[in-house]
């Protein structure tokens, strides 16, 4: 600790924090522009500017690391005027005419600087110098006449995103943002996460879906999480009268600290599916509005007869886009009301069924989490690729990657990340287990592992080779990779658990344990969407088929059908879909049940972390839309049912994959 | 106590600051109770006296040769200049202009615009002022007050001329310059 003293007060501060960091704490508040507390210090802007007793001129707060009995004072006539001018600079510089800027009113930071400093006008006029706009891309606009070349950008694409897409070219008034090396950004290397136009201070970064359309004076913003896969990101939903306008990460955010993906940022918005308005019912072979009580007396109706059949009733499925109370009262009415043997959630393929199971087999979670992931040094994927889906674990490996972590790529087929990797291990199709075990004996060969190895470490490395194709000099060096880490972190997807079977997994919790060197877990897999692992709490984690059910209850929710679903379902010989849009399985469904979609529902959600996490709804309902747990409610007292609120409970039943995280 | 005397005129803007001084609405009577509104461009009196006012209101920026006068003249006959509104302070809108050469933006205006003929023209005559860049009144000459907005909000205005009036210079800090946030809504 050092002792400093701002503005005429003692503090004391950690050593090595810097003066803004040391202000901040003490609840100073001096003006920044291009520093952010997600990126590392950069001192570009110097609005941070202050005195320091010793020191010939002003510092920039943002880079000045504390020294012990410093002492400085933040707001001075001679900080203010430097603020000022360094304002009129920015100002001078670039196109900051406000009236025609879409973040003005609220949203600029540059803008609110100017008003906190009391600028009334411009000192110095602009040089009216016109720069380039990039409208290239599908969901963003580069605007370079509103840019101060803070960087935050370039930093938050760079440090937070791992992607590197976004630097600076020339000089000077002619520095220019580009992406990658001047590609227009729609033709870049972006992965359109949108991380740059939630981080950008002024109008220079700019979302096209928002634009113009209310800035944060007049919005309404709800915390709540995306759907959009098993990882649960905190985000901040922004609306108008009832419209949605746009997505940001929550900085807050516990899973993912502000950063999210495309589908939580910018795919809602593409959202064109047609809504579902009112229940239906099938009648002379088509589809008629009805009311809600109609078509719930019909669903009530067919279903009777099914309660009690096992094998011969009602099949049913539920998203796991559906909220954990929807799935809790879903569970009890089709598997502990009728009991059917078919009563599931669509997964199709998910890892989470099969590490659920061995969960249960082992009697004890083995799974970590992505904090752990974030703290590896060496991150090995199998069957899994983080580029496509699940990308915001994907941008931490990116983001620890450029830091110098480790990365091996274990997937027979061609996956994006092998460009990044430092070890990819392309085995033949099926050979997972063979490589498996083959870099575990890689180990004990390497001496990577005390004691004695169980098995016979030249034999299994042979096969090894031998199933897999790949070299037994590129097996060592990936496992020496690996045994020189210190924190080595397992991330495995759908790849390594194909066809239920467990034994590649396994033999990788026996490979994993091997490299722990402090008994925190470090092995995670990505599961399936959002409410993967509640699902799979409640043990509906089955693959759906009809086996001769009668009735098909399908609650979709939101989601959108695969094709294999619809195949599935034609061979039902009366279906009743719950669902928010129109699709190819409402066309095909006898009675239709109209709900909310994920951004009007409450409700709580597991991650892939297992951390519970609730949803808040940021739009209201159309009046004849019902939630998810409503129509299950109305439709148990048709059948006679009661439903249990405890859903909580419920959800302990199994054994956890991952460590709770609270 | 004489009341002090103001004077206005607008230049390159689009009129709605002076709208928007007509929406302090019926405070306008207080207004003239504690001013002498000499001229304006909605009064009969378009000039201001030449023996001076107290206070010169300017709105709009510079844009030609015509505002050069107009606003040399208000400079020179009244003690304290307001720039009232984004076009008098930075050039406004009509500065959007200053990215693309004169000739290019006369030709968009009196040739390229949809609802021209083939007959359009750049008006070229001895009399007509000569356009220029756009230019904030402050660019041309000293400014005493700046009102910034796109309108300044009525209630602003009425602020700023009601301290004046009463011999005081208004403070415009904080709220008062977020024009388009917390003040309207």
């Amino acid at each position: 600790m050092v002792n400093i003293t701002i503005d005429g007060k003692q503090y004391e501060v950690k050593e090595g924090s810097t003066v803004l960091n040391a202000a901040q704490e003490a609840g100073i508040d001096i003006p920044t522009l291009c520093d952010h507390p997600s990126l590392t210090p950069y001192g570009g802007c110097r609005l941070c500017v202050v005195e320091v007793d010793g020191m010939r001129t002003l510092q920039p707060s943002c880079t000045l690391p504390v020294g012990n009995n410093m002492v400085v004072r933040t707001n001075t006539e001679k900080t203010k005027a430097a603020r000022k001018f360094i304002l009129t600079l920015l100002f001078s510089e670039r196109n900051h005419l406000c009236s025609f800027c879409v973040v003005s009113g609220g949203d600029c930071e540059l803008q609110n600087s100017a008003y906190a400093e009391g600028m009334s006008h411009w000192p110095i006029q602009p040089t009216w110098q016109k720069y380039g706009v990039d409208s290239s891309h599908e969901f963003m606009v580069l605007e370079h006449n509103r840019c101060i070349l803070c960087r935050r950008c370039v930093r938050a694409c760079g440090e937070l995103v791992g992607n590197f897409t976004l630097g600076f070219e020339e000089r000077g008034s002619r520095s220019s943002l580009i992406a990658d090396l001047g590609t227009p950004l729609g033709e870049s290397s972006c992965v359109s996460c949108g991380t740059c136009v939630q981080i950008c201070p002024t109008g220079a970064i700019i979302d096209r879906w928002s634009a113009y359309r209310g800035n944060v004076e007049n919005i309404d913003k709800t915390l709540t999480i995306c759907l959009g896969c098993s990882v649960g990101c905190g985000i901040d939903v922004f609306t108008k009268d009832n419209n949605l306008l746009r997505i940001e990460g929550n900085w807050d955010g516990p899973v993912n600290h502000g950063v999210i993906c495309k589908v939580g940022r910018f795919h809602p918005m593409k959202e064109d599916r047609q809504r579902i308005l009112t229940p239906m019912i099938r009648k002379n072979g088509a589809l008629k509005a009805a009311t809600w009580d109609e078509a719930l007396d019909a669903a009530a109706h067919t279903l009777k007869p099914a309660v009690g059949q096992a094998n011969s009733g009602v099949a049913a499925l539920a998203s796991t886009r559906l909220s954990a109370e929807a799935l809790s009262a879903f569970k009890q009415i089709f598997a502990d009301g009728f009991h059917s043997n078919m009563v599931t959630s669509i997964e199709e393929g998910a890892p989470t069924a099969i590490t659920a199971q061995l969960a249960d087999e082992l009697k004890t979670s083995f799974e970590g989490n992505l904090e752990g992931l974030l703290g590896s040094d060496c991150v090995v994927a199998l069957g899994i690729n983080l580029i496509d889906s699940h990308e915001v674990p994907g941008f931490f490996v990116k983001r620890i990657h450029a830091e110098g972590t480790k990365l091996v790529t274990i997937d027979p087929s061609s996956n994006p990340m092998d460009v990044l990797s430092d070890h990819v291990l392309k085995g033949r199709k099926g050979s997972d287990l063979d490589l498996i075990e083959g870099l575990h004996a890689a180990l004990y060969k390497k001496n990577f592992v005390e004691g004695a190895a169980p098995f016979d470490v030249e034999k299994i490395l042979a096969k090894a080779v031998i199933a897999t194709g790949i070299s037994e000099k590129d097996i060592l060096a990936a496992a020496a990779t690996i045994g020189q880490s210190k924190k080595a972190y397992f991330v495995y997807g759908k790849g390594i658990t194909r066809n239920n079977d467990n034994r590649a997994l396994k033999a990788l919790l026996d490979l994993a344990s091997s490299t722990n060197q402090d008994d925190s877990r470090n092995v995670l897999s990505v599961k399936g969407q959002a409410n993967s692992v509640a699902a799979s709490r409640l043990s509906l984690d089955k693959t759906f088929e009809m086996n001769g059910h009668k009735v098909a209850f399908i609650a979709i929710g939101d989601d959108e059908p695969s094709e294999r679903l619809i195949e599935k379902v034609e061979k039902s010989p009366f279906t009743i879909v719950q669902s928010s849009y129109i699709s190819k399985l409402t066309a095909k469904a006898d009675i239709v049940f109209p709900v909310e979609n994920w951004l009007e529902s409450d409700g709580h959600y597991m991650n892939l972390e297992g951390r519970l996490q609730k949803a808040n709804k940021s739009l209201q309902v159309e009046e004849n839309i019902k939630s998810n747990v409503e129509v299950f409610k109305e439709l148990a007292d048709r059948v006679g049912l009661n439903l249990a609120e405890n859903w909580e409970v419920e959800l302990t039943k199994r054994t956890p994959i991952s460590c709770e995280i609270k | 106590m004489p009341k002090p005397k103001v004077a206005t005129d607008w230049m390159c803007g689009c009129a709605g600051c002076h709208m928007s001084l007509l929406d302090i609405d019926e405070r306008i009577l207080k207004l003239i109770e504690l001013v002498d509104l000499r001229s304006s461009p909605i009064t009969d009196l378009k000039v201001p006296d030449e023996c001076g006012v107290d206070v010169g209101v300017l709105e709009g920026g510079i844009n030609n040769t015509a505002n050069e006068h107009q606003a040399k003249l208000m400079r020179s006959r009244c003690k304290i200049l307001v720039s009232l509104g984004d076009c008098a302070v930075f050039g406004g809108v009509p500065a959007m202009r200053n990215y693309f050469t004169l000739e290019e933006a006369l030709r968009r205006a009196y040739i390229e615009t949809e609802s021209t003929d083939s007959e359009g023209q750049i008006p070229s005559h001895p009399d007509i002022m000569e356009p220029t860049l756009v230019r904030a009144v402050h660019e041309l000459v000293p400014v005493d007050i700046f009102i910034p907005g796109c309108p300044p909000d009525a209630d602003i205005i009425f602020y700023a001329l009601a301290e004046l009036a009463q011999g005081r210079i208004p403070d415009l800090t904080g709220d008062m310059l977020s024009w388009g946030t917390s003040t309207k809504s």
